[in-house]
């Protein structure tokens, strides 16, 4: 049952999905990968939304070059973890919630246990090869993966639900080579949003997921497109699962 | 074969039925920073195009 302050605070959204929606919000337990362009968008509204429990990772610490986009860390946080900013941001704007802020680098070793209890898994990763990480964990877990990437004006998105949909794997066989990405922090808005949108609708049950459907923003000509995919029965990753 | 690059232009093909990696292969295009749908669905390079397909070639972006 939401108390009264629960009510007032997310009455807005109540309005969309009930309290019941709001009360499935408060139960999910969330790992973001990442506090950079994408984890600040994504992590901001989710505890503004009230998801009741959220980890975020990250191993780097805040440079100036990052405050035209990560949102998550002011000009006074630069050379500090942005873990440390992360949670102090998060708790500020909903001290109801619960916050873990982790200072690792995501790899092989401690994927299983960075992910445990958690139930959805929020992409807001800067390359293909952790990606690949956490599309496995959360094939193994069974639990959804809500992919994000941007490069200047442009981004894509795609809900990855195991067994249902393309893993991300069949839609990205493999990674693309790595560079260092333009990045506008609006971009980095509106496919954290989507991303954000997405778990929402999935944890309340609304809407339709961006399910077997790759999104893509086009900010520089103003344009959204989307591609269908499908799981592939070769599929290194999910072909068994 | 219509295809759709991934700077917005557009371009005609004639010819036979050929693989997507050839196409893209033969339009100077790396495919490992694009992906392809063919009418529509993704694919992987693997499969074939040509006649009346339509082809989208995107450049996919990997930062956050």
């Amino acid at each position: 049952m939401l108390n009264d302050a629960e009510k007032k605070r997310y009455s807005r959204q109540i309005r969309l999905f009930g309290e019941d929606g709001q009360e499935r919000l408060l139960r999910t337990s969330v790992f973001i990968a990442g506090a950079g362009g994408l984890g600040s968008v994504i992590s901001l509204y989710m505890a503004a939304a009230g998801f009741g429990k959220i980890r975020i990772c990250d191993c780097d610490t805040v440079e100036l070059s990052n405050l035209n986009r990560q949102i998550l860390h002011g000009s006074a946080d630069v050379g500090r973890a942005k873990a440390k900013s992360a949670y102090e941001s998060l708790t500020d704007i909903n001290p109801e919630i619960e916050v873990e802020a982790l200072l690792e680098t995501i790899s092989e070793e401690n994927v299983d246990q960075l992910l445990q209890g958690c139930d959805i898994i929020m992409d807001a990763m800067d390359n293909f090869p952790v990606r690949y990480l956490l599309n496995r964990a959360a094939l193994q877990r069974k639990i959804p993966l809500f992919h994000g990437a941007i490069s200047g004006y442009q981004g894509q998105a795609t809900t990855i639900i195991p067994g249902k949909t393309a893993c991300l794997a069949c839609i990205f066989p493999r990674a693309p080579p790595a560079s260092v990405f333009p990045a506008l922090g609006s971009t980095c808005g509106v496919i954290g949003s989507i991303q954000v949108t997405e778990a929402v609708k999935y944890v309340t049950g609304t809407g339709k997921l961006l399910e077997n459907r790759l999104l893509f923003w086009d900010g520089l000509n103003g344009c959204l497109d989307e591609m269908a995919c499908e799981r592939n029965s070769a599929c290194r990753e999910c072909r068994d699962s | 074969m219509l295809i759709a690059l991934p700077d917005g232009s557009r371009r005609e093909i004639a010819g036979d039925i050929a693989r997507i990696e050839d196409i893209l292969k033969q339009l100077c295009i790396n495919p490992e920073e694009v992906i392809v749908a063919k009418n529509g669905r993704i694919v992987s390079e693997e499969e074939t195009a040509g006649g009346s397909d339509e082809l989208k070639i995107v450049r996919f972006v990997h930062g956050g």
